[in-house]
């Protein structure tokens, strides 16, 4: 028998019985409805806090630490070969496998001053062109490539860390922003913080009158006035660039060098003689990987090298599989609707053949083959299955559709309620795949609830053909 | 036409056959040891009363089901034997069947279900639907091929049935009852076009009758008491249909038919 006229008689079965093919296709429909709707809260919840995640850091991103902080290995003993952070070490690590680009980080505190204002626990943080170029400015814009010349990019919260010198008030305790301007007036920056507390603390013990005599009042260090490159974009909701202020790493070193000369800089390990390097001993930097599936490859290599490396991964990895769970949940809930529509397809496939025994026995009488009977009540149930999953599939699109509009809705209110900008997507998604599989899996449903009953029908006696009722 | 038996080819031959039903502790004998041939281009009567056991020979001929015991031998091959997948296989091939009750699918026109057995065959639709239409002609309902069979008079619906018989160019048609639900006057329409089949198209029948009657214008009758052959008859040629039984329309058909008849030696020619 032709495969055209198995369809052909299977569908003019269906239609010979409308209104119960529809109501099994309906519970099809709410069936694959809910799996898919469900699926897609999932695979939305899943895909939102992934932005999430991204948008507040990068998940391509490995934050590297040497072992040897503060000169001390991990075990706790001095080590000769301690793993240092060094430019030679940063070019390495641009080598590696699925690298596309790599950057130190040099922290040095300074204290900045701007009128009656301070900030003496600011933090510079200097970083490769590169860095800098992913930082979003809100003002001002970075220096030129070639300028060699230190200019700094401020966090936008930092104007909150200054406090009122002669008071110690600051935005913390009053609630009122201090009034710096980092970017039209000038930013006064001491760069030897011991040496300034040494002269403010002289000061004071020259009164006192100690009486040792020895003590040489210390001149207060020289203030540089460091020209603003910029202002961090903060709108994103986003503070990972907030409280930090960046400048080029190469600069930075240059500045230093020229203040300190030969002395050793603040910060900096020294050799076993208390003598510093020659060359600059980052305490951090960060390797950028092509793609997340290779960032545990990179990782692992850089900790096989003998430094510390982190980076988000393992968190996105064990909330991913949460995720999973979940989505599993809610797939389960869906799924006992979509078995009761099974047992609906299975039912109504018995009743039908029921229906049907003389007319399935004429047939065989007549030579129809056993296995073709058999596929045609498979291609029945099967096909009420197709009708089912795809009605299913364009109502949970609506659903979807409707749930975000709410869900949006909802959560803008909240969001002008909190006074941020609203920067989440759609907490339904349905992804092709998910279309697809739901299509593939109504139909199953239909032929693996079709099955037995069509075996059945195929095993039914053609004497029923010949009986008279 | 009709030479002596002996000449001709063998198409059924059945040996020893028993079919034993048993109920609760009883075993009933329906068919208690059959012997008997049938010859191409016979048309064959199994005359018996209600329970004398000649449904069941006919369904084990038809292979619908497996006698107890004993041979049957269909157009050369052992069909008591057979798996049921077989047997479906071989009645496609080989067998046309028509019902007291016509049983035509409701959901299919005349034609289609005419053309059902080829479908079955894998013919295609074009093809099929053209092979109907020759043997609708042939049995005069050429009319009813777009009609629904609720749309249909008994007749015609039993007409339609032996068309469907036919389509498949069996070697053997077995017939059920055929007129068990005609008026007197379409059953000898009916048996008219049995024994032009058996005559002309040189068709092999067995049908299965309770009626003494109706078994007269067969060939040969099988007598069946209580699943024992009583007797085999022999008539030359069947009887023949007075014609003062019939009426005007039958007269026509009549006509028709043997305008029919002409179309029907071509369409031979082709088949073979």
């Amino acid at each position: 028998m032709k495969f055209s006229d198995l369809l052909h008689l299977s569908i003019s079965n269906l239609k010979r019985r409308k209104l119960r093919t529809f109501l099994t296709v309906l519970g099809v429909l709410i069936g694959t409805a809910s799996i898919v709707v469900m699926v897609s809260l999932g695979i939305g919840q899943s895909e939102l806090q992934m932005e999430l995640i991204s948008s507040s850091q990068s998940l391509t991103t490995i934050s590297i630490y040497s072992n040897s902080m503060y000169g001390i290995s991990s075990d706790g003993s001095q080590s000769s070969e301690e793993k240092q952070l060094t430019d030679e070490t940063i070019t390495e690590f641009t080598r590696l496998p699925h690298v596309t680009g790599a950057s130190p980080m040099l922290r040095y505190g300074v204290i900045a001053k701007q009128g009656a204002y301070e900030n003496t626990y600011m933090t510079l943080v200097g970083v490769s062109r590169e860095y800098l170029e992913n930082i979003p400015l809100a003002e001002g814009s970075l220096p030129e490539p070639g300028d060699t010349r230190l200019q700094l990019i401020y966090g936008n919260e930092i104007i909150r860390d200054f406090n009122n010198a002669k008071t110690g008030a600051g935005y913390w305790t009053t609630g009122e922003e201090p009034d710096v301007d980092l970017v039209n007036r000038p930013v006064f920056i001491i760069f030897d913080r011991d040496k300034y507390y040494q002269s403010q603390s002289s000061g004071q013990q020259d009164s006192s009158g100690d009486g040792s005599g020895d003590v040489t009042p210390v001149t207060p260090p020289k203030k540089y006035i460091i020209p603003t490159a910029g202002i961090v974009d903060g709108s994103s909701g986003s503070y990972q660039y907030s409280y930090s202020v960046y400048c080029d790493v190469e600069a930075l070193k240059t500045q230093l060098k020229t203040i300190f000369r030969k002395n050793p800089i603040p910060g900096q390990p020294t050799n076993k003689k208390g003598k510093p390097y020659s060359y600059f001993i980052y305490d951090q930097a960060e390797v950028y990987v092509d793609d997340m599936d290779h960032v545990k490859e990179v990782q692992d290599l850089i900790t096989g090298m003998g430094y510390q490396a982190n980076s988000n991964i393992e968190w996105v990895e064990s909330s991913q599989k949460q995720m999973q769970t979940q989505q599993a949940v809610l797939g389960g809930i869906g799924a006992v609707s979509l078995f009761v529509a099974a047992i609906g397809i299975a039912n109504t496939m018995m009743m039908s053949i029921y229906e049907r025994t003389k007319e399935i026995g004429v047939m065989k009488v007549l030579g129809c083959d056993m296995g073709n009977i058999r596929d045609m009540f498979l291609l029945e149930s099967g096909f009420i299955g197709l009708l089912g999953g795809v009605a299913g599939i364009l109502l949970s699109y609506g659903i979807s559709k409707v749930i975000n509009v709410l869900y949006v809705k909802q959560q803008m209110e909240q969001a002008m309620m909190a006074g941020y900008s609203f920067t989440g997507g759609d907490i339904s998604r349905i992804p092709l795949w998910l279309t697809g599989l739901a299509m593939v899996f109504a139909v199953l449903v239909g032929m693996l609830a079709g099955f037995f009953p069509a075996k059945r029908a195929m095993k039914l006696s053609p004497l029923a053909a010949i009986r008279n009722e | 036409m009709t030479g002596s038996p002996a000449e001709k080819k063998r198409m059924i031959e059945v040996r020893d056959l028993y079919k034993i039903y048993r109920v609760g502790d009883n075993k009933v004998y329906a068919l208690n040891g059959v012997s008997f041939d049938i010859y191409k281009g016979e048309f064959v009567a199994v005359v018996g009363t209600s329970g004398s056991g000649k449904s069941t020979l006919l369904n084990l001929m038809a292979g619908l089901e497996p006698p107890t015991k004993g041979s049957i031998l269909v157009a050369g091959k052992r069909i008591d034997q057979m798996s049921e997948e077989k047997l479906v296989a071989f009645r496609r091939n080989n067998v046309g069947f028509i019902f007291q009750s016509y049983n035509l699918l409701n959901t299919m026109n005349g034609l289609e279900n005419v053309a059902m057995p080829l479908m079955f065959r894998g013919v295609p639709k074009a093809r099929r639907e053209q092979a109907a239409m020759k043997y609708m002609k042939l049995m005069n309902v050429q009319d009813q091929a777009k009609h629904m069979p609720n749309q249909m008079s008994g007749g015609q619906q039993q007409r339609i049935g032996i068309a469907r018989a036919m389509v498949v160019e069996p070697k053997i048609i077995f017939a059920d009852e055929p007129t068990g639900n005609l008026d007197s006057h379409t059953t000898m329409d009916v048996l008219r076009l049995m024994q032009k089949l058996v005559h002309e198209q040189k068709q092999t029948i067995v049908m299965v009758t309770h009626d003494n009657q109706l078994a007269s214008y067969a060939d040969k009758q099988i007598r069946i008491v209580d699943g024992k052959i009583v007797s085999i008859e022999y008539s030359d040629r069947g009887r023949e249909i007075e014609g003062d039984a019939l009426e005007e329309e039958t007269r026509i058909s009549m006509g028709d038919r043997t305008e029919k008849t002409e179309d029907g030696g071509t369409a031979d020619e082709t088949k073979d």
